[in-house]
């Protein structure tokens, strides 16, 4: 255990240094690698840890994108990446109680089908207001931008290393073996469940924040993009969701993919990506971190 | 008042209501003897679509005809599916584990593959084309022939289906693992045979629907999502499993669609039947029809 949290704070570091010796270009590739290890973390926090995969866990993304789009200017950057964070926690808190209440396959589409409802809710919400897209002008720099977010990631991948440990992430792994026999021995499944999903939102809703003021415009169809749900998912299935070092590897694998693929050939890309989804939930289902790690430890017998 | 009470709207919900109830009917189909939920069923009416779209415009073939093909080519995709991924998974091993989930995320990659390769080679930009155009009045209600058509098409496959599984044998055993799937292979159903043949039978209705909405609508290659949802949004409505249920909800979900979008605006559509669907899922999974719970 050591080892892997000297291996975290090595890997922060030479995070923390890359805007000083690397261009724009470099500073931007790091910050979607960035954006998308918050992300993933904090999905495991929910869907690695309880098994209740949520493929729509844009909507907390998009939420916070739409608060930094309403407040910017209104109030400094910190009260924004804060109040994102809230606001993702408070929807979070209100949809969980009955959205948990379902279960398997069926969590999986309504979370799909909550965040599209969100997205066109917010489309018919600007259409109210005459919005078709805003822009917001005097963003905060890329550099303050990646470093806010290096704190993210590093934050996300804290609570999942945390929550995994603790009393708390032992609930929440009973409840993904078999969900009857923990709350038969006393496991406080609902609360626990309901905690994970807050837990898991609030990250999301910052980094979302964060990614409006990078783009410098707020438009609901991008901010609450199924793409980035699907991607989500997809990094956590192909890294390995047991493992803090999974949301890293399948990260960087991704985002390398899509700087060779997206600019050029989306589709290309968007068709790789389900590809190795694929073959990764048929033929590896532990994922790459689980499979390396495992590698290692028969190897060493 | 007046335009709410009349028969175009009337008809216009009956034509949506039946494309409806058959796309609905083979992701029934698939999910009662499969248990397998396949988020890209969809995609099969936008295949289906683009087969009809082709054969009339390179071969001037008639989507009436070029819809046994557009059938044909997706029982084929089924069976390339079952033996390449699914068989692996409901034969047990590492990956099935999570069927439930698993084959979901199996089919999302399989959906989001098959969009991006349509995407790719016919462009995203939506096409269309004139087939049975003419106008038939009845009262004061005018309808093109190509509705007329989708329509008598689309009931004709549901009712000959609900037959099929009525008095055909296969159409039995189908019936009989949608009931007890234990059961079923105890009295000496060929389970995986029956699995094959529903999910042959349920792609190419699919595809046969979406040959029936390319002569009423604009196709593209991301025109599927839509339709994954509200044949989900009917099969729950109508209770999972429950055929006949189904087809009702169907047209249900035809009229709330139809009627809706005509006393609000269109720009309300996917609020009303993401709307429809969330709800669905939270306050009452089993169905309004079907007392079938879905509690696995």
């Amino acid at each position: 255990m050591k080892g892997t949290a000297a291996v975290l704070i090595g890997l922060a570091v030479l995070a923390a240094a890359v805007p000083l010796v690397a261009g724009d270009y470099f500073v931007g590739v790091g910050l979607s690698l960035l954006m998308y290890v918050a992300l993933t973390q904090s999905w495991i926090v929910l869907s690695g840890m309880t098994g209740y995969v949520s493929l729509g866990h844009v909507v907390f993304y998009g939420l916070g994108g739409y608060v930094a789009a309403l407040a910017w200017g209104v109030i400094p950057l910190a009260g924004i990446v804060v109040f994102a964070g809230l606001a993702a926690f408070v929807l979070a808190a209100a949809i969980g109680l009955p959205a948990l209440r379902v279960r398997g396959p069926y969590f999986v589409i309504l979370t799909f089908g909550l965040a599209e409802l969100a997205k066109y809710v917010v489309i018919v919400i600007e259409g109210w207001l005459g919005k078709f897209s805003r822009v917001m002008f005097g963003g905060p720099g890329l550099d303050t931008l990646f470093y806010i977010m290096l704190g993210l990631a590093a934050a996300a991948t804290l609570i999942t290393l945390l929550v995994r440990r603790s009393r708390f992430g032992q609930g929440l792994l009973a409840i993904r073996e078999n969900e009857e026999a923990a709350e038969t021995v006393g496991v406080p499944t609902v609360r626990l469940k309901l905690l994970a999903f807050g837990l898991s939102a609030i990250i999301p809703g910052m980094v979302g924040s964060l990614m409006v003021l990078r783009s410098t415009y707020f438009e609901p169809a991008l901010l609450f993009d199924p793409v980035i749900s699907f991607s989500i998912v997809t990094m956590a299935v192909v890294g390995g969701s047991d493992d803090v070092k999974g949301p890293l590897l399948g990260a960087a694998g991704f985002v390398l993919l899509s700087e060779l693929l997206w600019a050029n050939a989306p589709q290309l890309y968007m068709i790789m990506v389900g590809v190795l989804l694929i073959g990764f939930v048929l033929f590896v289902p532990e994922g790459l971190s689980g499979r390396l790690f495992r590698a290692r430890r028969s190897g060493a017998k | 008042m007046d335009a709410i009470l009349s028969g175009q709207l009337l008809a216009a919900a009956l034509v949506t209501g039946a494309l409806y109830a058959l796309t609905a009917l083979g992701l029934n189909l698939v999910y009662g003897t499969m248990r397998l939920l396949n988020v890209a069923h969809g995609d099969l009416v936008m295949i289906g679509a683009y087969v009809a779209f082709w054969a009339f415009t390179l071969l001037a073939l008639s989507p009436l005809l070029s819809m046994f093909a557009a059938a044909a080519i997706a029982a084929l995709f089924g069976l390339a599916l079952y033996y390449g991924l699914f068989r692996r998974l409901l034969e047990g091993g590492k990956a099935a584990q999570r069927l439930e989930a698993n084959s979901l995320l199996l089919f999302f990659a399989v959906s989001v593959i098959v969009q991006n390769v349509a995407a790719l080679q016919f462009s995203g930009t939506p096409r269309g084309f004139q087939y049975l155009g003419d106008v038939y009045r009845f009262g004061n209600v005018a309808v093109t022939g190509n509705r007329i058509a989708a329509f008598a098409v689309a009931m004709v496959l549901c009712f000959g289906i609900m037959a099929f599984l009525r008095f055909h044998v296969m159409g039995l055993a189908i019936k009989a693992l949608i009931q007890r799937r234990d059961a079923a292979a105890i009295v000496g159903i060929n389970v995986e045979r029956v699995q094959i043949l529903t999910l042959c039978l349920g792609f190419a209705t699919a595809a046969v629907a979406g040959a029936l909405v390319s002569m009423t609508e604009q196709i593209s290659p991301f025109m599927g999502f839509p339709f994954t949802i509200a044949a989900f949004v009917v099969i729950i409505l109508g209770g999972l499993g429950n055929v006949t249920g189904g087809i009702v909800a169907g047209f249900l979900l035809g009229a709330l669609e139809t009627y809706g979008v005509a006393l609000t605006s269109s720009a309300y559509r996917s609020i009303l039947i993401y709307g429809v669907f969330v709800l669905i899922l939270l306050v009452r999974p089993q169905g309004l029809l079907g007392g079938r719970r879905i509690v696995r």
